[in-house]
C-alpha cells in the first residue's frame, strides 16, 4: 500500500503522519535531534513504517509525497547561522534596515514587551553598517530611472563587499518592484566579475524578485531573510534527501509554505517556509472541520509554553493583509497568519499588588525549563498546569501518556502560598480562578482576532489541539461565544497530519497602482490593458514556474485578487476578482461595487466612502495544482451511545461544591458515537479533555471529538 | 435653556478643570463594591480587548499621516465622561479626549435642540478641549442600555490638514485663533447611525484635502461602532450594573495605584526650567519653569515663573495640554506597567499661573502648543530621571528628542489629487541615553509610541516628493557616557508637480532643545536647507556620484555640486511655494546624552566612529578617545592619560559656588531674545 506522509519538526518532538492509499491514517512521534534533525526524522519514519505493519525500506518506498513543514531556516535566522551577506541599496538609503521605519524595536514583540519605553531595545541586524554599499542610481514612483546606474561605481561597491569577505549579496534598490532594470543589471554585472566557474562566486538576490512588492524596507528584509536563510537550508535539505533516498524513499521531498501550499525543495524560496507548521496544522483543521460540514474554524493549539491562533474563514486558507515578521523582521511575503499569544500550560500566576492584589496569569511563563511546579524540575511559581492539576483535570501518573509523573503536592504547595492565601481563599478556589482568568484572556485574545478580519466570531467553531487545547477549549469557546469545539483524533500531531494532504499551490504577486475609479473625475478605469497585461503576466509565470515542476497544464487553477483601498487609505483589503481579467468598463465597475460590499460588510456601511476613489495597490495570482487528496475513510457513523466510564476521579468544577467523583474515560476504548455528557474527564494518548458541565462529546467516525453546549 | 447662554464662545472654563476622575455617580457606587473579583478581572481584559480593537481598526480605515503611522487613542468612557479604559501610545489624546465627552454631557446632551440619544455620533476639534492644536481630531459615540446611558466610546487621532491660514495644521504666522482653521466644539455630526452628509460636507469644505479628512471621520466612527457592538455583547453577559460599576472600579484602582507608586519615590523639590528659542514666526527666547514638587503619594506640577501670554504668536498651550503631555511620561516611561486612564491624575496636581503662554485664554492662536507640550514633556524626563535615580534607575533615562522639526505641505499631488499633511518623520527621533545603553537610533516619537516613519517608497507614492536620501543624521545626538540615539536626515525634491507648498514647524534652530542629564550633552540646534532653482535634476540624470547621500554631507568642506538659491532656516517657519527640482532638506534630530561623556568605552566611542555614527572631530573634542586611523581601534592608554588631562583642565577652571553664582548671575542674552520671556531674573517665579 502506498502513503501520504507529512513531517512537522518541533523544538521536541518530530512529528510525522501517513495518510494510505485505503483511508487509514498512522501517526508516529520520536524526540527531536537538534543536532542533525534528518536523524529524528528517518527515526520516525522508520517507526510509521513499523506502525504500518511493513519493513522500514518497503515503507519509504511505497511513500508517494514526502511532506515537510521545516523549520531549518527559522533556527538559523534565531541562532545567526547565516553567511556574510552584503547589501546593495540606493545611495541615501543604506541606512533603511537600520533605521527599521523607525519602530523596528517592537517588530516581533508582544505588546507588554514594548509597554515599558525605557528599555527598549532594536534587534541585531543581520548585515552589520560596513557591508551596506550605496549606489548612485534611483527610479521614481512611476518606474522611471531618474539616476541612471553607474557601472564602474557598481564595481567599485561590489569589491568593497568582496574584500570584507562577503559570502552572499541582496540587491534591493528603490522602487525596484515597479522597474527592476537595474536591479537586473547590478546582477549581471556582479556575474560578470564572478561568473560562476570561480571560486569567488556568490550567490545574488534579486529584491525585486524574492518580493515585487511596494515598501522598501519590508521588500529588502525578506529579500535579506531569504538570503540568509537560503544557504543553511540548501546545505541541511541536501543532506536530507541524501539520507532519505539511502533510505529508499525515491521522490523529491515536498516544503510546507507558510502561503497554505507546499512545493518541491528545488521550486521553493527559503523565506515562504517560516512558521509553515501551524500554517499546516491550519490546513489539517479545515479538512477536519469539512468532515463535519464547518467553514469558519478558529484554530487553537495550545502547548505547554505556547498558544497558537489562526482564523479560517470559508473553509480555505487565506492570506489577510498583515505584516508577517520572521523573527524580529518585517516581511512582505503572502503568508497566512497564525499568532502567538502569550498563554499556556506554563503562564504564570502571581498576584498584582500594585493594582491592589489583583489576581493575573501570563504573560511571563514557567516554560517547559523549568516549567510548571508540578514538574518538579525546579519550578516555585505557580502555573496554569499546577492548577489544571489542583483541579483534578491532569492525572499525574498519566500526564503526555505517561511520559512524565507529576507532583501535586508541589502544585497545591505553590498555588497556596503564592495565590491563595494573599487573596486569602481556599486552593481550591484559588485554582479554579486561575484557569478561569487564563481560559478567559485567551477566548478573548481568539475574538479579537477574528473580529480584526471582518468576521462575526460567534458564527465560528473551536479546533483545539496541541496537548493542553482539549483541556481548556470548553473555557474559552465560552469567550468567544462558540458552542462547538472539535479535538483532532491526532490532537498533537494535527501539524504533521495537515502537512500530510497539503496541495501544491504558489502565490504569484505584484504591486502596482490602478485608480480604478478615479477620485478627481469620478469616473471608472477605461484601459484595461495595463492590468491584464499584468495579470497575464502572473499567470504566465505561474504556469511556467508548474510546468517545470512536471504538472500539466490542464491540472493548474488560478484564482485573482486584489488589494483595494479607498483614496489616499494606507490599509489594503483583499478582494477575490470573479474572472481572471476585466472585458471592460463594466468589469472594473464590478469589481469596485465588489470592494464596496465587502468593505461595507467588515466595518459596517457608514464606513464606506465610494466617492473617495478606489485604487488597485497589488494583484495576487494563487495557482494551485489540482490533485484528489487522499481520503480518511472513517469508520461509519454509528448510532449515539452512552460511553460508560472506566473509573472515577475527584474534580472540582465548582468551588462552592468542592472536589467531586468525576467519570473518567479512555480515550482508547472509545469507539465512534460514543457520547459523554459533562462534567466528565477523558483521557488519552497525547492529552486530556475537560468536558465541562452542560457540554457533551461525541466521537465522530474518524475518532474526532465534537464538543458541544447548548446554545443561549 | 439653550446650553451656549453662559458660555463665552462654546468654551466652558469649569469643564477643563475636570481632567480628574469625577465623583462616582449614584450607579457607580451602588454596583462597584459588589462585583466578583474573578469577574471584574476577565471584564478589565474584554473591555481592553474592545480598545484594542477600536484602535487597530481606526488606523486601518484611517487615511491622514497621522492615522498610516501614527496612533490613535480609542478609549472607552464612562457615563460621566471619565476615561476608564483606552488602547494607545499617544496617552495625552488620551488623557484629553475626555474633556470634549464631559462638554457634551454637560452643555448638550440636555439641550433641547442636540440632545443625546443612541445612534448619535459627536466630532471636535477646538483645541480647547482636545488640549493640543485644531489639527488633532476626534469622534465619540454614545452607549446606551434599556434607555440608560452607559458610557461613550471615542477615537482622537491628527488629522494633517484642517483649514488654517497655513496648510498642515499648524499654522507658523497665526495671530490669533482665527486663523488656524477649523475650531469645531463638539458637535453631533450623525443620528440613527448615520452621519449627517450636509455636515459632512462642511467639515470637508473647510479643509485643503478634503477625501483625507472624510476618511479620517469614517474611521474614527466605524472603529467606534465595531467597540459598541462589543459593549453590547458585553453587556449581554454582564448587565449594566456591573459594566458602570466594572469601569469606575477601574478608575479607582488605578488613582489608588498610581498613589502608592508615587509614594515609593524619595519627596522633594525637583526643578527644570525649559526653553524654547522661537515664538513661530521669529527667534526668541521663552521659559517653561517648570518645578515638581513630589510629597507623600502626589506630584504637584508648578508653573510659576514661565514666560507670559503670546498674544498674537501661536506657541501658546492650554495647561490641559501640558497635563496630557505628564502623562505620556508617566504611562511610557514612569509607570509602564499601570493601566492608561485618566485614574492616574489622581496623583497629580498642578498650578498654573494666569497671563502665561503655557496657560493660553481667550482668542490667542495655539497651533504650534505641540511644541510647547514636548519642551514640557522633556522636563518631566529631566525632571523624573532626578525623582527616580535613588529608588529605580533604570527609570532615569535621558528626554529623546522632541520630534518637532516636522515637514508641512500641501498642494496637488502627481495624480492631480489635493493634498495637505505632515511628512511622516516626526516619528523618526532618536531616544535619550540610559543607565547602561544608548538611546535607541531612530526609535520614533515619545509622544506616540506606537507610531512609526513608514516607507519612503509609500510616501513618494502618494506625495510630490522624491528624496534624494533618508539616513541617519549623524551627530545630531546628545554625547554622554551613554549618547542619546541618532535621529534621521532627509531631503526632498519636488517631483512631478509644477510645484508644491513646504514649511516647517519645530524648535531648536537656535538654542538646544533636548538637553543632556547627568552631565550628558545636548543633541545639537539644527536647521532647514533649502534649494531653489536648483540643478539637482540635472546633475542626478547626468548620473553624478558625488551628490549628497546624508544630512551631514551638505556641510562637508567643499559643499555639494547642487546649485542654486541656498537658504538656511529655522526648523520653524511657514509654508512657501517651491517648484519642480527644488530641494528642502530636513534635520530630525536624536536623544539627550546620558552622564560625562569622558566615561563613555572608547571602544564604544571608535565603534560610533566607524559606523558614521560620530566624526572623528567628535571622538577627540568631546570624548576626548584617539582613534588609530588604519585600524580604526581607540587608543585606549592615550585615552586614559588625555582624559586625565582634561578632569585636570575641568579643575583648573572650577571656582568656588559662591563665586560662580556671583559671576553667572551677572549675565543676560541680549534684550531683543528676551523680548517674549518675561523677567529675566527669575522674579515671576519667586513672586508666586
Amino acid at each position: 500500500m502506498t502513503y501520504d506522509v507529512g513531517i512537522d519538526i518541533g523544538g521536541t518532538f518530530t512529528d510525522l503522519c501517513a495518510i494510505g492509499a485505503e483511508g487509514g491514517l498512522i501517526t508516529a512521534k520520536t524526540p527531536t535531534t537538534h543536532y542533525d534533525l534528518s536523524v529524528g526524522l528517518i527515526r520516525g519514519l522508520k517507526d510509521l513504517g513499523t506502525r504500518a505493519g511493513q519493513d522500514p525500506e518497503t515503507f519509504l518506498g511505497n511513500v508517494e509525497a514526502l511532506r515537510y513543514s521545516t523549520t531549518i531556516g527559522t533556527n538559523a535566522l534565531i541562532e545567526r547561522k547565516g553567511p556574510r551577506l552584503g547589501l546593495i541599496t540606493t545611495a541615501g538609503f543604506e541606512d533603511t534596515i537600520f533605521i527599521g521605519r523607525s519602530r523596528s524595536w517592537a517588530d516581533g514583540m508582544a505588546l507588554h514587551e514594548i509597554r515599558d519605553m525605557a528599555t527598549i531595545a532594536k534587534p541585531a541586524p543581520l548585515v552589520p553598517p560596513e557591508m551596506v554599499v550605496g549606489l548612485s542610481e534611483r527610479m521614481d514612483c512611476h518606474g522611471a530611472a531618474v539616476r541612471p546606474l553607474d557601472h564602474d561605481e557598481v564595481r567599485e561597491q561590489l569589491q568593497k563587499l568582496v574584500d570584507q569577505g562577503v559570502q552572499g549579496i541582496v540587491v534591493s534598490l528603490m522602487w525596484s518592484f515597479l522597474n527592476p532594470a537595474h536591479e537586473r543589471e547590478v546582477r549581471r554585472i556582479i556575474e560578470e566579475e564572478y561568473p560562476e566557474e570561480f571560486l569567488g562566486s556568490m550567490p545574488v538576490t534579486l529584491a525585486s524578485e524574492v518580493s515585487p512588492k511596494a515598501g522598501e524596507y519590508t521588500r529588502t528584509m525578506t529579500a535579506l531573510v531569504n538570503a540568509y536563510i537560503h544557504g543553511v537550508m540548501t546545505q541541511e535539505l541536501g543532506d536530507l534527501t541524501t539520507n532519505l533516498r539511502r533510505a529508499n524513499y525515491r521522490r523529491p521531498l515536498i516544503l510546507v509554505h507558510n502561503t497554505g501550499g507546499s512545493k518541491k525543495v528545488s521550486r521553493t524560496r527559503a523565506v515562504l517556509t517560516h512558521n509553515a507548521g501551524p500554517v499546516a496544522g491550519m490546513y489539517g483543521a479545515s479538512l477536519i472541520g469539512a468532515q463535519e460540514g464547518h467553514k469558519n474554524i478558529i484554530f487553537a493549539d495550545m502547548g505547554g509554553t505556547s498558544f497558537d491562533i489562526g482564523v479560517l474563514a470559508g473553509g480555505t486558507l487565506k492570506a489577510q493583509d498583515f505584516i508577517p515578521v520572521i523573527d524580529r523582521w518585517r516581511t512582505n511575503i503572502p503568508a497566512i497568519e497564525v499568532k502567538s499569544i502569550g498563554a499556556g500550560g506554563g503562564s504564570i500566576a502571581w498576584i498584582n499588588t500594585a493594582m491592589g492584589g489583583q489576581l493575573e496569569v501570563g504573560p511571563q511563563s514557567a516554560g517547559s525549563v523549568p516549567g510548571p511546579a508540578c514538574y518538579d524540575q525546579g519550578g516555585t511559581y505557580p502555573t496554569v498546569t499546577d492548577a489544571d492539576l489542583v483541579l483534578g483535570y491532569i492525572n499525574p501518573d498519566n500526564y503526555l501518556g505517561g511520559a512524565m509523573l507529576l507532583d501535586p503536592d508541589a502544585s497545591e504547595e505553590v498555588i497556596e502560598e503564592k495565590i491563595a492565601q494573599p487573596l486569602g481563599i481556599s486552593t481550591l478556589e484559588a485554582a479554579w480562578r486561575i484557569r478561569r482568568l487564563v481560559d478567559a484572556r485567551m477566548g478573548q485574545e481568539m475574538f479579537n482576532e477574528v473580529a480584526l478580519k471582518g468576521h462575526n466570531p460567534r458564527k465560528f467553531v473551536v479546533f483545539a489541539c496541541g496537548g493542553a487545547g482539549a483541556g481548556h477549549a470548553c473555557g474559552f469557546a465560552r469567550h468567544i461565544g462558540a458552542n462547538t469545539v472539535i479535538v483532532p483524533a491526532m490532537s498533537s500531531v494535527s501539524g504533521a497530519f495537515g502537512a500530510s494532504s497539503m496541495e501544491i499551490r504558489q502565490v504569484w504577486e505584484q504591486s502596482r497602482s490602478f485608480r480604478v475609479f478615479n477620485f478627481m473625475d469620478q469616473s471608472h478605469l477605461a484601459d484595461c490593458a495595463p492590468l491584464n497585461g499584468l495579470i497575464a503576466e502572473l499567470t504566465d509565470k505561474a504556469m511556467r514556474d508548474l510546468k517545470l515542476e512536471g504538472f500539466d497544464e490542464d491540472r493548474i487553477g488560478f484564482t485573482l485578487e486584489f488589494d483595494m483601498r479607498y483614496g489616499s487609505q494606507y490599509h489594503l483589503t483583499r478582494v477575490t476578482a470573479p474572472k481572471l481579467g476585466f472585458d471592460g468598463v463594466a468589469d472594473i465597475e464590478a469589481l469596485c461595487g465588489l470592494f464596496e460590499q465587502q468593505y461595507a460588510e467588515i466595518y459596517s456601511p457608514e464606513a464606506a466612502f465610494p466617492s473617495g476613489g478606489i485604487n488597485i495597490e497589488a494583484v495576487f495570482v494563487t495557482a494551485r495544482v489540482h490533485q484528489e487528496p487522499r481520503k480518511l475513510i472513517g469508520a461509519g457513523d454509528n448510532p449515539p451511545r452512552d460511553a460508560v466510564a472506566q473509573a472515577t476521579r475527584l474534580a472540582c468544577f465548582d468551588p462552592a461544591q468542592g472536589l467531586v467523583e468525576t467519570p473518567i474515560h479512555d480515550w482508547s476504548a472509545l469507539a465512534p458515537g460514543d457520547t459523554i455528557a459533562g462534567p466528565a474527564i477523558i483521557e488519552a494518548p497525547d492529552t486530556t479533555y475537560v468536558i465541562d458541565p452542560g457540554w457533551s462529546y461525541r466521537m465522530n467516525e474518524f475518532r474526532n471529538g465534537i464538543v458541544t453546549v447548548k446554545a443561549d | 435653556m439653550n446650553a451656549f447662554n453662559t458660555i463665552k464662545y462654546s468654551r466652558d472654563p469649569e469643564i477643563v478643570q475636570h481632567l480628574r476622575p469625577e465623583p462616582p455617580s449614584d450607579w457607580e457606587a451602588r454596583t462597584m463594591p459588589g462585583l466578583d473579583p474573578l469577574d471584574y478581572e476577565i471584564f478589565t481584559h474584554k473591555m481592553q480587548m474592545i480598545a484594542l480593537e477600536g484602535k487597530e481598526t481606526t488606523m486601518k480605515l484611517g487615511a491622514s499621516t497621522g492615522m498610516r503611522w501614527g496612533d490613535v487613542a480609542f478609549g472607552i468612557y464612562t457615563a460621566q465622561g471619565d476615561l476608564a479604559v483606552c488602547a494607545t501610545g499617544i496617552y495625552h489624546h488620551a488623557v484629553l479626549s475626555q474633556l470634549p465627552v464631559k462638554y457634551l454631557i454637560k452643555h448638550l446632551a440636555n439641550d433641547p435642540t442636540v440632545g443625546l440619544k443612541e445612534g448619535d455620533s459627536f466630532f471636535y476639534n477646538d483645541p480647547y478641549y482636545g488640549g493640543v492644536h485644531n489639527a488633532d481630531m476626534g469622534l465619540c459615540v454614545p452607549v446606551f442600555s434599556e434607555g440608560k446611558l452607559i458610557c461613550f466610546i471615542g477615537a482622537a487621532v491628527h488629522t494633517g490638514e484642517c483649514g488654517g491660514s497655513e496648510p498642515g495644521g499648524m499654522v507658523n504666522s497665526a495671530k490669533s485663533r482665527y486663523d488656524e482653521g477649523l475650531m469645531s466644539p463638539p458637535i453631533k455630526i450623525g443620528e440613527n447611525f448615520e452621519l449627517k452628509e450636509d455636515l459632512l460636507g462642511l467639515l470637508a469644505n473647510s479643509t485643503r484635502d478634503p477625501r483625507t479628512m472624510v476618511l479620517d471621520i469614517k474611521a474614527r466612527l466605524a472603529a467606534s461602532r465595531i467597540a459598541e457592538r462589543r459593549v453590547h455583547e458585553t453587556l449581554a453577559e454582564t448587565g449594566a450594573d456591573f459594566l458602570v460599576g466594572g469601569l469606575r472600579r477601574i478608575l479607582q484602582q488605578t488613582g489608588e495605584a498610581a498613589r502608592a507608586k508615587v509614594a515609593t519615590l524619595n519627596d522633594g523639590i525637583f526643578r527644570q526650567p525649559r526653553f524654547i528659542d522661537t515664538t513661530g514666526p521669529e527667534a526668541a527666547l521663552l521659559k517653561i519653569n517648570l518645578v515638581v514638587e513630589k510629597k507623600g503619594d502626589r506630584i504637584k506640577l508648578i508653573l510659576h515663573g514661565s514666560s507670559p501670554t503670546l498674544p498674537d504668536r501661536p506657541m501658546n498651550t492650554f495647561f490641559q495640554g501640558l497635563i496630557g503631555m505628564a502623562m505620556v511620561y508617566a504611562c511610557g516611561w514612569l509607570f509602564p506597567e499601570l493601566p492608561a486612564n485618566n485614574g492616574l491624575l489622581e496623583a497629580v496636581d498642578w498650578e498654573f499661573p494666569e497671563g502665561s503662554f503655557i496657560n493660553a485664554q481667550g482668542d490667542v492662536p495655539v497651533s504650534y502648543a505641540p511644541a510647547t507640550q514636548v519642551a514640557f514633556a522633556q522636563g518631566m524626563f529631566m525632571t523624573g530621571a532626578k525623582m527616580t535615580y535613588a529608588t529605580d534607575p533604570s527609570r532615569a533615562v535621558g528626554a529623546w528628542h522632541t520630534g518637532f522639526a516636522v515637514t508641512v505641505f500641501a498642494g496637488y499631488n502627481q495624480w492631480g489629487e489635493p493634498i495637505a499633511d505632515i511628512t511622516p518623520e516626526i516619528n523618526a527621533t532618536g531616544a535619550g541615553g540610559r543607565p547602561g545603553a544608548d538611546g535607541v537610533d531612530v526609535a520614533g516619537a515619545f509622544f506616540a509610541t506606537m507610531s512609526d516613519c513608514g516607507d519612503v517608497e509609500t510616501t513618494e507614492a502618494e506625495r510630490p516628493f522624491l528624496y534624494t536620501f533618508r539616513n541617519f543624521f549623524n551627530n545630531s545626538y546628545g554625547h554622554g557616557k551613554y549618547r542619546g540615539g541618532s535621529g534621521v536626515g532627509m531631503g526632498l525634491k519636488v517631483h512631478g508637480v509644477p510645484m508644491v507648498a513646504i514649511g516647517s514647524m519645530g524648535f531648536g534652530s537656535h538654542f538646544p532643545a533636548t538637553l543632556g542629564i547627568f552631565g550628558g550633552r545636548a543633541a545639537p540646534p539644527a536647521f532647514v536647507q533649502t534649494v531653489r532653482g536648483s540643478n539637482l535634476d540635472g546633475l542626478m540624470a547626468e548620473g553624478r556620484a558625488d551628490l549628497p547621500r546624508r544630512l551631514e554631507d551638505l556641510y562637508a568642506p567643499g559643499g555639494t555640486p547642487e546649485e542654486g538659491t541656498r537658504d538656511y532656516l529655522s526648523v520653524a517657519h511657514p509654508p512657501a511655494l517651491y517648484e519642480g527640482g527644488d530641494t528642502f532638506y530636513v534635520p530630525v534630530t536624536g536623544g539627550a546624552g546620558y552622564g560625562d561623556p569622558l566615561q563613555r568605552d572608547p571602544d564604544a566611542v571608535a565603534h560610533d566612529v566607524s559606523s558614521g555614527r560620530c566624526s572623528v572631530e567628535a571622538a577627540r573634542d568631546i570624548y576626548i578617545v584617539e582613534i588609530d586611523g588604519r585600524t580604526g581601534l581607540a587608543d585606549k592608554d592615550g585615552t586614559t592619560a588625555r582624559r586625565d588631562a582634561a578632569r585636570k583642565a575641568r579643575l583648573a577652571r572650577a571656582k568656588p559656588y559662591d563665586a560662580f553664582v556671583a559671576e553667572w548671575s551677572k549675565l543676560s542674552p541680549p534684550a531683543e531674545v528676551l523680548r517674549y520671556y518675561g523677567p529675566w531674573d527669575g522674579s515671576a517665579a519667586q513672586e508666586a
